[in-house]
């Protein structure tokens, strides 16, 4: 069923899904589209295909039959940094997909989107595009607003976010397009995606000594 | 009484029978005290060295001479004139005179010039304490060896007397001084240095006093006591008339003090046991302001006369009317204050009668009075209760500021512990009231959109109409689960997550959606939105989308959000227009569920009334305008969907 042989220019996508229907579509949408696609059903699959050969992108699913999504997310992040990684999401909830963001994917997919809406999703990705949904920038910035007691869903540290990133996700948040966000901040509109990109990596929590040690450079920790 | 006037019949009997089983021991208890005051002033009596007793003396007075023995009074006299003149001899031998030789007068009165072999060594006149009547003091008068033979030596006394009191003068001693200075220094002590200590007290507790009733001008029982004693202090350390020397009016004045002393006193234990003072009452300083007023405008003799005739009398007045105050107050009230109050008053009672016994020569005696030294010491004993009440009740003050901290501290317990009840409640409401309303969302799309997933499926119907129930499905869920999200109040946020979903809806059908925000703000804020309000406004805002995908065939979708100032403040306004074909609202509104646009609008104006919302839709040929103005304030309560 997968095709090992890579050629030049072809960009490899490992799909890990278990639902056999979503994953045929979402297959059939990005070979349409001139990726070339490896399927895996678990966890296990996936790591052995991994083993096989790194892929240019990962999407996978968060509950599969023998273990986590973001357990697969973590390995392929830290053994394949080239990688990019993307979740796939039912509902694109915040829970699933911020909890996917701090272990390294840099964006998401819903399972019913449109086939070229998904084909066009990878290969903004490929190019440095991370897509991000305006309920997921409002998770985000209002988890950098102050507030005494920690709100729900996962744990997400913004301490590293500057200002403009997250003047930058509150445009997203509120429906604004990235050209009216750059007009708002002054930017110029290709850098916007790339911001989005730099924001998917500092809210990224590699290892816990890592996290203590950024904590330490935040001033959050006193040693 | 109280406890009895309840009941009339019985009460007159039974409350004379209740006041003599409370009267009678009282009295006998005083009768006691009595006798144990009388038995105490005989053993306090302070003892002479009887060894060295000079009694045998020849008097002279008026021309007549005749011998007498010590004790000895004379006749009362105005005059100081040739005064009564005492001689009498002393045996010294030659070995006494090795050591100093004193003379020792315990008690003379009014005053005494003592000479040994014709030389004079002792003058009391000259000592102010000496001269008062009231204080018993005692003289003592080294004689100097130079003065003293061997054998017999003579000595005389003479006794200056100033009526209207009988003179008296005790017996002399005379022997070696360390024999009687001892007996000398304990009646100094007794009867000089007492009443000066009380005396001090009394002007520290009249100063106590009189800032207790500065402090507290309710309380005139405070200030009535501070003057009694600042009048007695005055007394006792004001030099009194003495006629030979000096004579002072004011010190004249001096001897009402203890009439008018007494009267306050009277008061003072009215005004104590909480009773009205009566109007009458008043003669009771009356004695004392004659003799004031005597002193003033009188000669010498006058007003001691009228002390003698109007004050010691008033002064047991007021005693026996204290005694009568006090056993009234000990019956009704049963308490230690006037228990006690009512002891000190038969003490100094049994002194002042004490002292009219010896005044008047019935009672054999040495004329040593105590009234004044016995009343010195109850107005002490009486100022140091008082203060001693005061404190007490700034104790209870304390306490009771500390249980009322306490009490209050409770109250805030109960209450705080009732808000967290009141809103654990609240929030137990408001939670099922959310999980209805989400029950409600769910059922309105998902809900109906599975069913007809079922249905369609069921008939084997594999197109498009399938897919479309099933991505509106999809789409519902995800417009429930993102209105659950907190937003704040802005709710571009929750349009932001719209624009999305829209856009992702339009693009198959090759419709291009303009989306423009007027300001970049967008909308104002609304604290009081609800998940629920921004499912309505999102399903408005859907549905209208829908009809240009489904009915109107448009090929642009404009939303606009802008906000607008009105008369009222601002306001937020959605538009969304399309370039469609539009649809007959105005004749097909009559028709009922004639089609899903009709019902559709039905909806959507049921949603807009839900939330407040104004929404006004215009349609045409050149496409459908959709207008919905958002409230000033949503609406608390949900009433339209109940």
């Amino acid at each position: 069923m997968t095709d090992q042989g890579e050629t030049a220019g072809t960009i490899t996508i490992l799909l890990v899904e278990d639902d056999a229907p979503t994953c045929w579509r979402l297959q059939d949408a990005l070979v349409k589209a001139g990726y070339e696609v490896r399927t895996a059903g678990t966890l296990g699959e996936a790591r052995s295909a991994l083993n096989d050969a790194a892929p240019r992108v990962l999407l996978t699913d968060l509950r599969l039959p023998d273990g986590h999504g973001i357990e697969l997310i973590r390995e392929t992040r830290r053994r394949f940094p080239e990688t990019e990684i993307m979740v796939i999401s039912a509902l694109g909830d915040e829970e699933s997909v911020i909890s996917a963001i701090t272990v390294g994917a840099t964006g998401y997919l819903l399972k019913d989107a449109f086939p070229t809406d998904i084909a066009t999703t990878v290969r903004d990705l490929v190019a440095g595009h991370s897509p991000i949904s305006a309920s997921i920038a409002r998770f985000i910035v209002r988890r950098t607003q102050t507030s005494v007691e920690p709100p729900p869903g996962p744990a997400l540290n913004t301490a590293k976010l500057t200002p403009r990133e997250i003047d930058i996700l509150w445009g997203i948040a509120k429906g604004f397009s990235y050209a009216e966000i750059a007009g708002h901040l002054g930017l110029s509109r290709q850098t916007v995606p790339g911001h989005i990109k730099n924001i998917y990596r500092k809210l990224e929590v590699h290892t816990r000594s890592e996290a203590v040690f950024e904590a330490v450079q935040q001033g959050l920790i006193k040693l | 009484m109280s406890e009895v006037a309840a009941k009339p019949i019985v009460s007159s009997w039974t409350r004379r029978r209740l006041r003599l089983s409370r009267l009678v021991p009282y009295l006998l208890l005083q009768a006691l005290i009595v006798i144990a005051s009388l038995l105490v002033l005989r053993l306090l009596q302070p003892s002479d060295p009887e060894d060295y007793a000079v009694s045998e003396f020849t008097q002279q007075e008026n021309g007549a001479t005749k011998t007498v023995a010590l004790p000895h009074f004379t006749s009362s006299r105005y005059s100081l004139d040739d005064p009564p003149l005492y001689s009498g001899s002393f045996m010294l031998t030659g070995a006494d005179a090795k050591s100093a030789w004193s003379v020792f007068l315990p008690r003379f009165s009014n005053a005494v010039e003592v000479a040994v072999n014709g030389v004079v060594i002792l003058d009391s006149r000259r000592d102010d304490a000496a001269n008062r009547p009231d204080r018993n003091t005692p003289q003592i008068a080294l004689i100097p060896s130079s003065l003293l033979r061997e054998g017999t030596n003579g000595i005389t006394v003479r006794l200056f007397v100033w009526g209207p009191l009988k003179g008296f003068l005790d017996t002399v001693y005379v022997g070696p001084d360390e024999a009687l200075r001892p007996a000398y220094e304990r009646r100094a002590l007794l009867f000089v240095t007492l009443p000066v200590v009380f005396s001090a007290w009394q002007a520290i507790l009249a100063v106590i006093l009189a800032i207790m009733w500065l402090m507290r001008r309710h309380e005139p029982v405070y200030g009535v006591l501070a003057v009694a004693m600042v009048l007695g202090v005055i007394q006792a350390f004001l030099p009194p008339p003495v006629p030979p020397l000096s004579y002072s009016r004011l010190a004249a004045v001096l001897l009402a003090s203890a009439p008018i002393e007494s009267a306050l006193i009277v008061v003072f234990a009215v005004l104590f046991f909480g009773w009205r003072w009566p109007r009458y009452g008043l003669l009771l300083f009356a004695p004392g302001v004659i003799v004031f007023v005597a002193g003033l405008v009188a000669g010498p003799p006058l007003p001691r006369i009228l002390f003698l005739a109007l004050g010691i009398p008033t002064v047991g007045l007021c005693l026996l009317l204290m005694a009568c105050i006090t056993a009234t107050a000990v019956v009704r009230r049963q308490d230690a204050a006037s228990f006690t109050l009512g002891c000190a008053v038969t003490i100094v009672l049994t002194c002042w009668g004490h002292d009219m016994l010896s005044v008047f020569e019935i009672m054999p005696n040495e004329r040593t009075f105590v009234s004044r030294l016995s009343y010195s010491a109850m107005l002490v004993a009486i100022g140091a209760g008082l203060t001693w009440r005061f404190a007490r009740a700034l104790n209870q003050v304390d306490s009771f500021a500390g249980q009322l901290v306490a009490r209050v501290r409770e109250a805030e317990e109960r209450l705080k512990a009732s808000f967290v009840r009141e809103e654990a409640r609240a929030r137990a409401a408001a939670l099922a009231d959310e999980r209805t309303r989400l029950m409600r969302d769910l059922h309105d799309g998902l809900g109906g959109q599975l069913i007809s997933i079922v249905a369609l499926s069921e008939r084997g119907n594999t197109g498009a109409t399938i897919t479309d129930a099933a991505r509106a499905a999809l789409k519902d869920l995800r417009l429930v689960i993102d209105s659950m999200d907190d937003i704040g109040g802005d709710l571009m946020l929750a349009l932001g997550s719209w624009r999305e979903r829209a856009a992702a809806q339009l693009r198959p059908h090759d419709i291009a959606l303009d989306w423009r925000i007027t300001s970049q703000q967008g909308l104002p804020l609304h604290p009081e939105l609800r998940p629920w309000h921004v499912i309505q406004i999102i399903r408005i805002l859907d549905e209208a989308v829908t009809n240009a995908v489904k009915h109107a065939a448009a090929r642009h979708v404009s939303v606009t959000i802008e906000t607008l100032d009105g008369a009222d403040g601002q306001h937020g306004v959605i538009r969304i227009e399309d370039d469609g074909k539009g649809f007959a609202l105005a004749d097909n509104a009559e028709a009922p569920a004639s089609g899903q646009a009709a019902r559709g609008l039905r909806n959507m104006k049921s949603r807009a009334a839900r939330c407040g919302a104004v929404l006004d839709i215009g349609s045409g040929t050149t496409g459908t305008r959709v207008r919905l103005q958002l409230p000033q304030r949503f609406p608390d309560t949900d009433a339209a969907s109940r």
